[in-house]
């Protein structure tokens, strides 16, 4: 949801269809609402309902057909124009469309996506920028708490929006974390991540010590290996794993079970990459039962 | 960029002036040079092993240049202000690449043609930027006054035209647009009877990676012990069974040498995105190890895919790096290319000064 021109198919091309972010420009204003059903995890069909932001599809949608767009709804996403001429008016419409919401579906997560970041280069405008909208944002939305994420299609920032979005939808996430972290305990690995296998987002992700896991870093290797595999599939040979030694680590990017990649990193020299290879291995049936 | 400079040849032009006032000695320009310089005008020094980027101004020299060696983005060369000094660029193995002025400047031009000197050697190489979208006659009139100095003084110098910018055009229009230039730069050449032996002709342009290629043609002329080096990856392609092996400079993604069989643009470009991605995901996930004198590689990298070949990448110094294709059952028995990699590097940081 969001108004016309905010960059909502734009967003869901780059996430689910393979686009690059240039790729985008050549999309036109969405038609009504479009479906898409995007088998994610497995067994976990994803059905997308971007819905065009034009006036008359938007009255429509808060009118006579609220029930159907509004009901069972598991995740609104709302994409707000950094550079719209008129903030009120998104404002409006996000309290209207709550309203409904609040109405058939109560149980929904929201999600705010302040769009088109990179817009403004200075970080420290940008925080703040989030910031206020996340203020206003949570004054409006009293029962739902909406996760405010700045994003761009030109950086990282909107496959790190949309990893947390998954995170929050895939039902059994707790056990796969569970099990993930002891799996990088077992192959005495520095760091485990899970990706998504069609899209590469970030699933779940690990560290053997205590630090805060680097999400951004794993973003911007998702990103990195997901734009390779276009280019492999463009020299039709199709991409499957990359593993890289140095003396200081070992990096793996395996095909993990049928829906997922594994990225292992292992920091001790002394661990021969074979073994890590065979742990892969060995815990890919263990995996399916989870994650597919 | 590890290991490269770029350095302002210091009062170059002011020097090459006065070896033409010297030339002409009465042309009047004579006192202008006089006074700037007031010393006896000695030889320019210009490095051993060199390439010697020339054209019409706004031609794109400059960009390639800067492209390919300082890995600028092609769009940040839009802004590039014109050279109006020889610039010097010093290469991995010792090789220098110069960028001269563009050849409109009357003095310049002049310059180029009356210092035959800066031809000689038998290690020199010219690139000649042509300018795909704009007037060619005026550049293939400034060529051949190049060509006819160059060849009087080194018949054997190789002369590399660069079609440049020839982003954006069609597939068929490239090829007539080479055809062209081809054409007339050949029939002219044996009417003037100049040795056509050692031209080529390459369509380029800094928004793809066919810069880098048409770069490594040119530089690998220059490389040290060239064929030595061939012959080495060679027998490493041949014992080890593989597809094709590409000896990368991992910064700037030039190859300095590869085996003899041809080298399919697609491929390259291949490991040149491939290096890319490599180069990201290794920047994140920490620093170089300083190397020491050990055989032990610094990265080795596998990439399998699902096509009918895999890639080897095994890292011989911080900047070189043997990129090898083969089928996959070759690629996973790491222990004999590593094996058989450790003895290439090996012989391969002893050709090369690295």
């Amino acid at each position: 949801m969001g108004r016309s021109g905010a960059g909502k198919t734009s967003m869901r091309s780059l996430i689910f269809a393979n686009y690059s972010a240039s790729d985008t420009r050549r999309l036109g204003a969405t038609i009504d609402v479009e479906h898409s059903t995007v088998q994610f995890m497995g067994d976990l069909g994803l059905n997308i309902w971007d819905c065009g932001g034009q006036h008359k599809y938007l009255d429509n949608y808060l009118n006579e057909q609220k029930e159907s767009i509004f009901g069972n709804v598991e995740v609104l996403i709302f994409v707000f124009d950094l550079e719209t001429t008129n903030k009120d008016r998104e404002y409006t419409l996000y309290d209207e469309c709550l309203l409904n919401l609040a109405q058939y579906s109560r149980d929904a997560k929201v999600y705010c996506l302040v769009h088109k970041m990179d817009k403004i280069l200075d970080s420290d405008q940008k925080a703040a920028m989030v910031e206020t909208y996340k203020k206003a944002l949570n004054k409006r939305s009293d029962m739902f708490q909406p996760g405010v994420y700045g994003t761009s299609i030109w950086d990282h920032t909107l496959y790190q929006a949309w990893s947390q979005i998954v995170y929050a939808l895939v039902p059994n996430m707790a056990t796969i974390k569970r099990h993930l972290s002891n799996f990088c305990r077992l192959t005495d690995a520095a760091e485990v991540v899970l990706f998504e296998r069609a899209t590469f987002l970030v699933v779940c992700c690990t560290s053997g010590d205590e630090d805060e896991p680097q999400l951004e870093k794993y973003m911007t290797i998702s990103q990195g290996i997901k734009h390779y595999r276009n280019t492999c599939t463009e020299q039709t040979s199709p991409f499957r794993s990359v593993h890289i030694r140095t003396r200081a680590y070992s990096l793996f990017v395996e095909p993990f079970t049928k829906s997922t990649y594994i990225l292992v990193i292992t920091a001790d020299p002394e661990i021969e990459p074979a073994v890590t290879k065979a742990n892969i291995d060995a815990a890919r049936s263990h995996f399916a039962k989870l994650a597919d | 960029m590890n290991g490269y400079g770029s350095s302002t040849h210091a009062g170059g032009s002011g020097t090459s002036i006065g070896m033409y006032g010297q030339g002409l000695g009465n042309t009047g320009l004579t006192t202008e040079t006089g006074s700037d310089q007031g010393v006896a005008p000695h030889k320019d020094q210009l490095a051993d092993r060199r390439v010697m980027f020339m054209g019409l101004p706004r031609s794109g020299k400059t960009s390639i240049i800067k492209v390919v060696l300082d890995n600028e983005q092609a769009y940040d060369t839009l802004g590039l202000l014109s050279t109006t000094q020889r610039t010097e660029h010093r290469m991995m193995p010792g090789i220098t690449v110069y960028d001269f002025p563009g050849i409109d400047d009357y003095a310049e031009s002049q310059y180029i043609v009356l210092n035959p000197d800066i031809y000689e050697g038998e290690h020199t190489s010219l690139v000649f930027v042509v300018d795909s979208q704009s007037d060619i006659q005026s550049a293939i009139t400034a060529l051949f006054s190049v060509m006819r100095t160059a060849q009087s003084v080194n018949p054997h110098i190789p002369i590399n035209v660069f079609i440049n910018k020839i982003d954006g055009l069609s597939e068929e229009l490239k090829q007539d647009i080479q055809h062209d230039i081809q054409q007339r730069v050949l029939k002219n050449m044996s009417f003037e009877n100049l040795n056509c032996d050692h031209m080529h002709f390459l369509l380029t342009t800094i928004y793809s990676e066919s810069i880098k290629e048409a770069f490594s043609k040119v530089i690998q002329y220059l490389v040290p012990q060239h064929s030595s080096l061939e012959a080495i990856i060679n027998s490493f392609c041949s014992k080890s069974s593989l597809d094709k092996v590409l000896l990368i400079d991992f910064s700037t993604k030039i190859y300095l040498a590869t085996d003899s069989s041809p080298t399919y643009s697609p491929r390259y470009t291949f490991a040149c995105k491939t290096i890319d991605v490599i180069d990201e995901i290794s920047a994140l996930c920490g620093s170089y190890v300083p190397v020491d004198e050990d055989d032990l590689p610094l990265q080795r990298i596998n990439v399998a895919l699902d096509g009918y070949e895999d890639i080897f990448i095994y890292q011989i110094s911080p900047s070189l790096t043997l990129f090898c294709f083969g089928p996959p059952q070759i690629i996973s028995q790491t222990s004999l290319l590593e094996f058989n990699g450790s003895k290439v590097a090996k012989a391969i940081r002893k050709l090369l000064p690295i």
